[in-house]
């Protein structure tokens, strides 16, 4: 279980983390976890979405332990631009695949810290929805949420690291100079 | 690419109008700006969407800035675990494994 699915958890942990010390405890914390409660796995859902799931109480446990940080609530009316600049993001990223895009460190690094500011349980529902690419219904599952839930929070999350970015801007000099 | 491009500066200088943040059709669309980037909503509130963002500039930038957020997260990966750091880690875990076993 560990050799097929470190990875993957790893991955997950970072994500959500945001740095490699607190990832790898959460690694060590999910495994430890999975063993304790192997003899009660049915195999009803797959190993990966178990260990999502034991990997994302875990990371509530852990970050209630070390902040203790009030959950904040994302509303629309928040992301709703006041004025004609907030309407587009200032990355001039025209004609690039995101992968080529994502070369460039600024971009990569106001993408992180977006959504490390991001309250926990949207952060959770994006990471697992659009980066580790699961469908509504499993980050439900995992999550605890009806599918309409998972969608709503996942609209504000996007909203949220959306409006960061744009906040943020990255000018074509950083651009052509991190190329 | 350079072609849609093209013709989107050519219809934001043509478009009659230009809707004003929080406007009413333009909160409705932003509700549903997830749901249709991910292609969830019904054909005809899809046909109803795309007429609006073809009328009002704003939005349709506001979902070109959405979609290359969400294009970026999909294809942001976190630096990779060293074999060395794995195999750290698997002893980590097999010891502290073992200390409870022995409680």
């Amino acid at each position: 279980m560990y050799r097929d699915h470190v990875d993957l958890i790893y991955r997950y942990a970072y994500r959500l983390c945001g740095e490699v010390e607190a990832a790898k405890d959460l690694v060590q914390e999910t495994f430890l976890n999975a063993y304790r409660g192997l003899k009660d796995f049915r195999g009803e859902a797959q190993v990966s979405t178990w260990l999502y799931t034991i990997a994302s109480r875990a990371c509530l446990r852990m970050r209630r332990k070390r902040k203790g940080e009030p959950e904040r609530e994302l509303s629309l009316d928040e992301f709703v631009p006041t004025s004609d600049g907030e309407f587009r993001l200032q990355i001039p990223m025209d004609g690039l695949t995101p992968e080529e895009a994502l070369q460039n460190k600024e971009l990569r690094e106001a993408l992180d810290q977006a959504i490390n500011k991001l309250p926990k349980k949207y952060r959770m529902t994006l990471v697992l929805r659009d980066m580790e690419g699961l469908r509504a219904k499993e980050v439900g599952s995992i999550m605890g949420l009806n599918e309409r839930a998972v969608k709503s929070r996942l609209h504000r999350a996007r909203l949220f690291v959306r409006r960061e970015l744009s906040a943020r801007g990255i000018t074509q000099e950083d651009h052509q100079a991190r190329q | 690419m350079t072609e849609k491009k093209t013709a989107r500066t050519r219809h934001r200088r043509t478009s009659p109008h230009r809707h004003q943040p929080g406007e009413g059709r333009c909160m409705d669309i932003l509700r549903q700006l997830s749901e249709y980037i991910d292609d969830e909503l019904p054909s005809d509130i899809c046909a109803e969407l795309r007429h609006h963002l073809g009328a009002c500039p704003n939005c349709e930038e506001f979902i070109a800035s959405l979609r290359d957020t969400v294009k970026w997260c999909r294809n942001h990966q976190p630096p990779p675990l060293s074999a060395q750091e794995r195999a750290m880690l698997r002893q980590e875990i097999l010891q502290s494994s073992k200390l409870e076993a022995r409680r």
